[in-house]
């Protein structure tokens, strides 16, 4: 029996190895560009993964239905990235076997990071649409590009909307509220909160509490009643979904009622959290992420079209902002590649450098302008609230679609 | 001083919590001698069982623990006589692999059902905060610490005074001993099996109103119930009940007074004090017995 199995897979190495390379790419001249999309497909991440998939697929059917790129269909050919180590190997099969001219992805951070270095070695541009850690595009990496903000933007708009959102709305002086940062103490809270006390320096507010905790603690009520004790009036929280339920729930029980609550998206963005906790108690939680669909289409053009064209293709609203993020990407790499002199790296990088779509230009708002290192500085989450069961963009004024309601619970 | 009092009654109020999760755990280890891996997502099991119960019968969770204490009882016997039962005469490594296995395959099970999303029940009348003097608790977790309670002592007179309960006193004194006096060994052991998952069913019944579910829910338990059961000594009901009120409690105090990420790091240092200095945990019954 292992006889057999090993001889098919001898054969089928052989078969590999025979490929003839010179044939292939000649025959990838005029037949579709294949272009990788790497998502976690299944596991603990699929849904996001998922949604952030559709957003891709929504772009590239509208770019094949204009003509594709360069008179040519895209293909796209799909990898399951269900953790890090899974990530890499399918990065190798997509450039190796499959033989992609460039990489879509990812959602999540850490898959990201992994596949990126086989792309990276291979010289295959990866595109990187949804993960927000800052290291990313701080490597070094040649071929790496990110439309999506980053860690450190998540955390500056967190910080700045106190002072140009949050204090306007209740007459104060900033510096006269007392902040708190709360944060799971993975990488994910880690980073979003290092940045935040820097920033929180910078500007000069009142930084009285800095609580990490686990993320899989099943009572946060010592952190409820710290920040009580310190009679905090903002708390800036960096988490997951349970421990957002958990702590909306447990401030209730101790009573202990800020002013506001700013959430760094994540579990703060989706619906079911909201619904674990209550849309009466979620109201007016404030929130910073990727654009959501109650944004001034004004601020963001291509939004409302998008919203239809995914209502008919998948038969159900967006589930999350993550799509739109992925649409918004999409379209500016493939514009790129349009542009580009040929479909080779080189050429594809230079062709991204020179992108500049000015802010609000795009379906989420963003701008697009690379720097050296690969990543756009013109990408910045936005302030929402929850109102009435509903997330709402509520600052920058441009962006915004309801008030800012200075209100926590009700 | 205050604050020191609420910290200290949430800490009996989370032990509670511990308390019914490690007394299953300590039965299944005490009696069949398999250390249980698949704890936690036996929880997990029943707290999803409970959302159904609730979600489309409309089932208040405390009704529901009856149906889903069941339910678990029958689940952990099918565990012991499926899983461990044909793995007797192995290694005890080997029980441990097929614990961890069936641990890794009931969460991918859930994640292909559920999905990787929480599912939460609102139930106003459990969130209801108990207030007095200055001090709140809610109804959800006073039910906890009052089941707790019940459930060492139902145990202990169970144990103590019926003939079944003698029968599994005295196959976890000495088995062949038991075995020898005509107790049908085996199937005492599917019998606890079922009686330590029947805990765990009681309660995910009760945590389902105050946590939400997601597939990797039993991971935040289970390491916690580990460190009550070894402070506990092994085989002591009394010891599971206590050590998770000494935990429940130290978690609440540290977490406040010296840092919230900081608590696990305090309660594990408790965990290696307690295998240096008495490898027979708090309440064991001496060298040789654990």
């Amino acid at each position: 029996m292992t006889g057999i199995t090993r001889r098919g897979a001898l054969a089928s190495g052989i078969a590999l190895a025979a490929t003839p390379f010179g044939i292939s790419r000649s025959f990838a001249q005029s037949g579709p560009i294949k272009v990788g999309a790497l998502y976690p497909f299944s596991g603990g991440l699929a849904l996001l993964g998922d949604e952030s998939f559709r957003g891709l697929e929504i772009a590239i059917e509208e770019r094949n239905a204009a003509g594709g790129v360069k008179g040519r269909q895209l293909q796209i050919v799909r990898g399951d990235a269900v953790d890090p180590n899974q990530a890499v190997g399918e990065a190798r099969r997509l450039t190796s076997v499959e033989r992609v001219t460039c990489v879509f992805g990812t959602y999540s951070s850490s898959l990201c990071l992994a596949a990126s270095q086989v792309t990276e070695l291979a010289q295959i541009p990866y595109f990187e649409m949804g993960a927000i850690s800052d290291p990313i595009t701080e490597r070094g990496f040649k071929y790496i590009f990110r439309t999506n903000p980053t860690a450190a933007s998540f955390a500056r708009a967190m910080v700045d909307a106190v002072r140009d959102a949050v204090a306007p709305a209740f007459n104060t002086d900033p510096k006269s509220l007392k902040v708190a940062i709360i944060h799971e103490d993975s990488l994910y809270g880690q980073t979003v909160a290092g940045y935040q006390k820097k920033r929180v320096q910078e500007i000069g507010l009142n930084l009285v509490e800095t609580l990490p905790y686990s993320a899989k603690s099943v009572d946060l009520t010592p952190v409820v009643l710290r920040l009580k004790s310190a009679g905090a009036d903002v708390v800036l929280q960096t988490s997951y979904q349970n421990d957002t339920v958990l702590f909306f729930r447990q401030m209730r029980e101790q009573a202990y009622k800020p002013k506001a609550v700013i959430g760094a998206g994540g579990g703060y963005s989706l619906r079911d959290t909201m619904q674990a906790i209550g849309a009466e108690n979620m109201e007016g939680a404030l929130d910073v992420d990727f654009t959501q669909y109650q944004t001034n289409p004004e601020a963001a053009p291509g939004m409302p079209d998008f919203l239809k064209k995914y209502q008919a293709k998948y038969g159900m609203a967006p589930r999350s902002g993550h799509s739109l993020a992925n649409y918004m990407g999409g379209h500016v790499f493939l514009d790129a590649m349009e542009a580009a002199k040929d479909l080779s790296a080189g050429a594809l990088r230079t062709a991204v450098l020179a992108v500049d779509k000015p802010m609000g230009s795009t379906a989420t708002g963003w701008g697009a302008k690379f720097n050296e290192a690969g990543q756009n500085e013109r990408a910045d989450p936005f302030l929402m609230q929850w109102q009435g069961g509903e997330l709402v963009t509520v600052f920058p004024k441009k962006a915004a679609v309801k008030e800012l309601k200075p209100v926590l619970g009700t | 001083m205050d604050i020191l009092v609420q910290l200290i009654i949430n800490g009996i109020l989370l032990g509670s919590m511990y308390a019914i999760i490690s007394v299953g755990l300590t039965l299944i280890f005490g009696i069949v001698r398999v250390v249980n891996f698949a704890h936690g997502e036996l929880l997990m099991v029943g707290m999803y069982a409970t959302y159904l119960l609730g979600a489309h019968l409309g089932l208040h969770p405390y009704v529901a623990a009856v149906p889903v204490t069941v339910l678990l009882f029958a689940i952990g016997a099918l565990i012991q006589r499926f899983v461990i039962q044909p793995l007797l005469g192995a290694e005890e490594h080997i029980q441990i692999f097929a614990t961890v296995g069936l641990s890794i395959a009931l969460i991918n099970l859930a994640l292909l059902v559920f999905g990787a999303d929480l599912y939460s029940l609102q139930v106003p009348s459990v969130h209801h905060s108990l207030r007095f003097g200055g001090y709140s608790l809610l109804v959800g977790q006073a039910v906890m610490l009052l089941c707790a309670i019940a459930l060492v002592g139902g145990l202990h007179l169970f144990m103590q005074t019926t003939p079944l309960g003698r029968a599994v006193r005295a196959t976890a004194q000495n088995r062949n001993a038991a075995l020898l006096m005509g107790v049908p060994v085996e199937r005492i052991y599917v019998f606890a099996f079922g009686l330590g998952a029947a805990c765990v069913g009681l309660a995910s019944a009760l945590i389902m109103p105050l946590i939400p579910v997601t597939p990797s829910i039993g991971s935040y338990f289970v390491l916690t119930a580990f460190v009550v059961v070894v402070l506990g000594g092994m085989r002591s009901l009394y010891g599971a009940f206590l050590g998770a009120m000494i935990i429940g409690v130290v978690d609440s105090l540290s977490g406040y007074y010296i840092a919230p990420d900081l608590k696990e790091v305090v309660y594990f240092a408790i965990f290696i004090a307690i295998l240096i200095f008495k490898p027979t945990g708090l309440f064991g019954l001496g060298r040789g017995t654990e």
